[in-house]
């Protein structure tokens, strides 16, 4: 199972969302005050029902949302308002929500894609071994159209691509969606390896109960703000949001998580 | 405890996996150095076909239909610039094409600049016009984009029939010729040179973006927009870029045609019909190869050439272009030369099974399996 929670005052956090306000367009809200912090070494994981604004939190934090007001600090630094390079740069990568590889491009050329922002080759070069050694079946189809990976290997490979650029924190937008039971179990294996690897995870996730026994802290979202947050296992033990929030009590004990 | 999946267990022995061996990297090299040798062998014999043409012409109308099919193959090339790399599907670069022309005219006309300095000239005023033009239209995607792009043509042959003090309206635009000297069938000559000339620039810039950091952007751009900024691309500032080459592209080759031709008359250089043509001949070739719509302009500009010939003044070349690109939607969407290298690939040695998992994986995932029924 996951590590211990972070102790309350424990290492400054690298992601914060302070008090943010942001929504489409002309349309309402859809976050009302949001506050999050994901501390290092972490995976911290969003639970909410659909509209709850789940993945408009990681739009906000990647910049391809602007928030109305609130701030966004990552490592103390306020990157409040910046577009999707300057917060790539400044350590947040977004892996987009559904199969996100480039199909028709080989597993070399999405993963090079990755390192875009990157300009020193032989850095290119360190992460490139770093993420083969992580994934390794990422190494193995290097040369292969990542179209015709199966839906898990095209999920390593999008968090192979992330990982190139050496992010402070990985968002990750729902990567269990279209993957069968075994492969989603796989695929939060992997998200614990990114931790173990030194990465922060903030996880947007629909299969909630899957996700907050992988995670070290969870946070409930309903209508645009954080309606409960804590260590995971305490809010996957609360009856009271596994009946609002986990689809009722597991009817038996959950299967443990490998990794 | 033994479940379903117990049955994919590999045999126990040792089995040689899908990793390649020693030899089939070997065979892999040899097929490279092969397919290298095919493509040197291929260029020089094009390039050699290509430049003797004028050569080979049995007279000068066939030159003069040599002249034309080297123009489109020009303007369907410039078109890739845009089209191939970033898939936004543009209807109106003839909008280009009719710019560059008038505004290498105009700058002959009235402001006695030499021919080919008015035709660079244009160019930069095609550029001037596609910046602002290109920052409104690329604010949107798919369809509206194209949507977009024919109103955009569609206005410049509006302004340009109504506007006779300036452009001459209906009534034409005579552009004087660069060489009064030489008599038509050497003009023809020297314009199917300056448009291969052309055509040969443009290739070269095609190639070098092609193997860029910028190309690459530019295909994630095509592959998905949305991505591609997220991984840190400038999508906006890549698309505009490569927008304006397009259109500085295909001005050249309205300004060359201008000069060649000598006459501009609105309803020709600012048409739909040209829009189309370059779409199709870039699509008919293959929109993400070098030689694309260098292939498919030889083969749509020389189908309309010889229609125009075979069968004058009916419209039967149009329906012959209408029954072309039904049948590449159909048949090769991708275009001929993914078409032939898939089907060459058919007949050439196998790829390596594409079966998703390889056995060392079946095996690591069915202990995996028995670990866990042993842990319950």
């Amino acid at each position: 199972m996951a590590s211990e929670p972070t102790p309350a005052g424990g290492p400054a956090p690298l992601l914060v969302l302070d008090d943010v306000q942001a929504g489409y367009g002309r349309a309402a809200m859809v976050l009302r005050g949001l506050t999050i912090e994901v501390p290092p070494g972490t995976v911290v994981c969003l639970v909410g029902p659909n509209g709850a604004g789940k993945s408009t939190v990681l739009k906000v934090a990647s910049g391809l949302l602007k928030p109305r007001s609130g701030r966004v600090l990552v490592d103390g630094d306020d990157v409040t308002g910046r577009g999707p390079q300057a917060m790539l740069a400044s350590g947040l990568a977004h892996v987009l929500q559904g199969h996100s590889v480039f199909r028709e491009m080989t597993v070399e050329e999405n993963v090079l894609l990755g390192a875009y922002t990157l300009r020193d080759k032989a850095r290119v070069a360190e992460r490139v071994a770093f993420v083969r050694d992580l994934f390794p079946i990422v190494g193995e189809r290097w040369k292969q159209l990542a179209g015709l990976l199966s839906g898990g290997q095209q999920k390593q490979v999008e968090f192979a691509r992330s990982l190139m650029v050496d992010p402070k924190v990985v968002l990750l937008d729902e990567p269990s969606m279209g993957l069968d039971p075994k492969t989603t179990a796989t695929v939060f294996e992997q998200v614990t390896r990114m931790r173990d690897a030194g990465t922060a995870v903030l996880l947007v996730e629909q299969n909630a109960r899957r996700a907050l026994e992988t995670a070290d802290l969870g946070c409930v979202l309903d209508l645009g703000r954080v309606h409960i947050s804590g260590p995971a296992p305490e809010l996957l033990a609360d009856p009271q949001l596994s009946e609002l929030y986990l689809g009722g009590r597991p009817a038996e004990p959950s299967l443990p998580v490998e990794g | 405890m033994p479940n379903a999946s117990d049955t994919e267990r590999p045999p126990p022995s040792p089995t040689r996996t899908a990793a390649p061996g020693p030899r089939d990297v070997k065979g892999t090299r040899q097929a490279l150095t092969v397919a290298r040798a095919v493509k040197l062998v291929a260029f020089v014999a094009g390039a050699v076909l290509i430049l003797s043409f004028p050569n080979m012409a049995p007279n000068p109308y066939i030159l003069s239909a040599g002249v034309v099919v080297a123009s489109y193959a020009c303007t369907a090339t410039a078109w890739n610039f845009m089209g191939g790399f970033t898939g936004y599907i543009s209807l109106g670069h003839a909008a280009f094409f009719g710019l560059g022309a008038y505004a290498t005219g105009l700058l002959i006309r009235d402001l006695s600049w030499p021919p080919f300095v008015a035709w660079l000239g244009a160019g930069a005023v095609v550029v001037l016009i596609t910046i602002p033009v290109g920052i409104a239209a690329l604010r949107v995607r798919g369809a509206s984009f194209v949507i977009v792009s024919i109103a955009f043509v569609l206005i410049l042959l509006l302004v340009s029939q109504a506007w006779k003090d300036f452009t001459g309206g209906s009534n034409g635009l005579v552009v004087p010729r660069p060489f009064p000297d030489l008599l038509r069938p050497e003009h023809h000559r020297v314009f199917f040179y300056l448009f291969v000339a052309l055509l040969a620039v443009m290739l070269l810039v095609w190639w070098v973006i092609d193997r860029s950091r910028f190309g690459a952007g530019l295909k994630a751009v095509r592959e998905d927009e949305d991505k591609a900024q997220a991984l840190g691309v400038p999508t906006r500032d890549y698309k505009l870029v490569a927008y304006l080459v397009s259109a500085l592209f295909t001005g050249l080759s309205g300004g060359m045609y201008a000069l060649w031709f000598g006459d501009l008359d609105p309803i020709f250089q600012f048409s739909i019909l040209l829009g189309a043509y370059m779409v199709l001949m870039a699509l008919l070739g293959g929109v993400r190869h070098l030689y694309g719509p260098l292939l498919g302009a030889l083969i749509v500009g020389g189908a309309l050439e010889y229609f125009k010939l075979e069968y004058g003044d009916t419209q039967l070349h149009l329906v012959a272009t209408a029954v072309l690109l039904g049948v590449v939607v159909l048949f090769t969407p991708n275009g001929i030369i993914p078409a032939a290298t898939d089907l060459v690939k058919r007949f050439g040695p196998q790829d390596s099974s594409i079966r998703e998992m390889t056995a060392a994986e079946l095996l690591e995932r069915n202990e995996n399996e028995a670990r866990r029924a042993a842990d319950e």
